[in-house]
């Protein structure tokens, strides 16, 4: 049986679905057991989810061609 | 006589030698020495100087075999291949050299990029030009010495754009002639101050010095360095020097050296040998501290093979890891002595003073699959913007438009992320395309246009980060030490707890008060949806790294997140 510090260890791995399905048939069974890495795991993949939807650092689709021209016309400029 | 004279004595001596005026030439202020603004960066280490100043004069300036046009084309070609721009456009402004040479400079050129492939095979073309050993000696020393000039360089003033990863030889190649190649074998005088150094550092004469018996002048110059540099315990401790020359030493994968640091580190109380061969084989899982492990993966970075390799050292991470800017220094520094040292051994082909316990070789470049850094020379299969980028090297300039269409968004995306004030981003942005297009002739296809864009996108971040005094980045714990520390159930739907622009900003905060190291991790997977290995190659990090700072980021965003997406008694349960 996996103790949590052997679970975080594949944590990434597992995370990524880059384990073995011996490993990760290990690794659900110690979930299954332990409530704190569930938790763990159900809301690091809600982080994911959050981070990876969120447009924070979006550049606005109206902001495209303005940089576009811009640096076409410094490097026209250069030429 | 500080370098910078020196510098200037050999440079004026040199033009005149020419027929140049130095007049006509008033940029060339150091170009044959150090550079005035290497020399400037290490003003808080006089020491360090004092030891270059040692080998220039040696090497560079007294009586000698080689003129002083072949030395400087021996520098020309070492910074053209081993420097960054810094450097090279000092260098690349020095006269051609004749092609009476060309035996010379290709002996230099193969030292420079492929020392660890240097064997007898290659030395014996120089001796059909009739010279003898002295000469030769004094053609590793000079080359060695601008590799030692090149690591500086790279190490105070990185390049924002990587290196044109050139084609290493695969290991077939690798011709088997052992040394030494030379030979003369003299023992320094006994009343020599090197044969005292030498015998009371390491109880016998190693034989990297006995190979340059011929030139004791410079035995006693390389000496005096390591005195100055090693002994002088300035700002790092003499066993942290140590790490970084076996460090540095195994990414050359020069055993010599990588042998004899295990010696002394072992000798002077520091790691045991065993420790040591883990550091040689991985630093990481060895039991050193963690910023010790912070400083070896930079140092590493500075390792001629590795610079070769497209590696770019970054002080920043080793601020992030708590070290001064003294400490940087002079791991810069030694860093620069162990690659003077390495491409002496490689030169000359000195044989380890006992049986090393790990003999490295250029197979050591390619490990088994899964395991290794990325190694650029991989050919890339498939790249959507190969054609465009063809187009745009053979001088269709209006090409590159469809290239900034298709990539603005990530870039733009990859630096709001890293520098956080949107005022900036957009002009960074333009900068970034810039410097792209100015450097698309070195672009050789072995990491997909769109990798190598992003990687001059976050060096051009963190380059622009370091004159900026960041956001409190949250608490970074030891690696070692990290543990999920909020354990309180989520809500089902947490998106749903915040209208999307406030989910946004409470993203946008917890991603900026990332540590850097992470930040762009986090950044190049989950924002802009790299492939691990596309954004290991941009991050110039081994994959397993790459792995466990994702991991790292991402408990912590959890940890920054939770407060707000909680499940509460009054929400679903």
């Amino acid at each position: 049986m996996l103790t949590c510090a052997d679970f975080l260890a594949e944590f990434g791995d597992y995370l990524e679905d880059a384990v073995s399905s011996e490993l990760r048939a290990e690794l659900e069974e110690h979930l299954r057991e332990c409530k704190t890495c569930q938790v763990i795991v159900d809301s690091t993949r809600k982080t994911i989810r959050i981070v990876t939807d969120s447009g924070c650092f979006a550049l606005p689709a109206d902001k495209v061609e303005p940089i576009v021209s811009d640096v076409m016309a410094r490097i026209r400029k250069k030429q | 006589m500080d370098i910078a004279q020196l510098a200037m004595l050999l440079m004026s001596e040199t033009l005149i030698a020419a027929n140049e005026s130095f007049d006509q030439n008033p940029d060339l202020t150091g170009a044959h020495g150090l550079p005035p603004d290497i020399l400037h960066a290490q003003s808080s280490l006089p020491s360090a100087i004092d030891a270059e100043r040692r080998l220039l004069d040696a090497i560079l300036l007294s009586q000698s075999r080689l003129t002083r046009l072949q030395k400087l084309a021996i520098l020309r070609c070492v910074s053209e291949i081993g420097g960054n721009e810094h450097f090279r456009d000092l260098h690349g402004q020095l006269s051609d050299q004749s092609s009476d040479d060309s035996a010379l400079l290709d002996f230099v050129a193969k030292l420079t990029r492929h020392a660890p492939w240097v064997s007898a095979n290659d030395v014996a073309p120089l001796r059909t030009c009739g010279v003898d050993d002295e000469w030769i000696v004094e053609v590793v020393a000079t080359t060695a010495l601008g590799q030692m000039f090149c690591t500086l360089a790279n190490g105070f003033f990185p390049s924002d754009v990587p290196r044109a990863f050139p084609s290493l030889p695969n290991p077939g190649d690798l011709v088997g002639t052992a040394g030494p190649y030379l030979g003369a074998r003299t023992r320094p005088a006994e009343k020599s101050r090197s044969y005292a150094f030498l015998k009371e550092e390491y109880g016998f004469i190693p034989n990297l010095y006995i190979v340059q018996g011929l030139k004791p002048d410079f035995v006693e110059a390389e000496t005096y360095a390591l005195e100055r540099i090693m002994r002088h315990e300035n700002v790092l401790s003499r066993i942290q020097k140590e790490y970084i020359l076996l460090a540095v030493s195994a990414a050359n994968l020069n055993t010599y050296c990588v042998s004899m640091g295990g010696q002394i580190i072992s000798i002077l109380g520091g790691a045991s040998l065993e420790e040591c061969d883990q550091i040689v084989e991985d630093h990481h899982q060895s039991q050193i501290s963690p910023a010790d492990k912070a400083l070896l993966d930079e140092t590493r970075k500075l390792a001629a093979l590795s610079q070769q390799l497209g590696c770019c050292f970054e002080a920043e991470q080793l601020r992030v890891s708590g070290l001064t800017e003294p400490q940087i220094i002079e791991a810069v520094v030694v860093s620069s002595l162990a690659n003077f040292l390495n491409t002496l051994q490689a030169g000359l082909g000195a044989v380890p003073d006992f049986p090393p316990r790990r003999v490295l070789s250029p197979k050591d470049l390619y490990p088994s699959a899964g395991k290794s850094r990325p190694i650029p020379d991989a050919a890339v299969s498939e790249d959507p913007d190969a054609d465009v980028v063809r187009r745009v090297q053979a001088g269709d300039v209006e090409a590159f438009e469809e290239l900034v269409r298709r990539h603005s968004r990530r870039v733009f995306g990859t630096l709001a992320g890293l520098i956080g004030n949107m005022d900036d981003v957009r002009d960074v942005t333009q900068d970034v395309f810039l410097k792209a297009f100015e450097h698309i002739g070195s672009f050789q296809g072995r990491s997909k246009f769109s990798t190598w864009l992003t990687s001059i996108a976050v060096n051009t971040g963190r380059q622009l980060l370091r004159d900026r005094k960041p956001l409190e980045p949250l608490e970074e714990e030891e690696d070692e030490g990290f543990r999920p520390r909020q354990i309180q159930s989520w809500a089902k739907n947490p998106e749903q707890l915040f209208a999307a622009s406030q989910r946004d900003e409470l993203v946008r905060m917890a991603v900026l008060r990332l540590p850097e190291k992470y930040r762009v991790v986090v950044l190049l997977r989950d924002i802009q949806q790299l492939s691990t290995e596309d954004a290991a190659s941009a991050l110039d990090l081994s994959i397993p790294a790459l792995k466990a700072r994702l991991l790292r980021g991402r408990l912590m965003l959890r940890e920054s997140l939770a407060q707000h997406f909680i499940r509460t008694e009054n929400q679903e349960s």
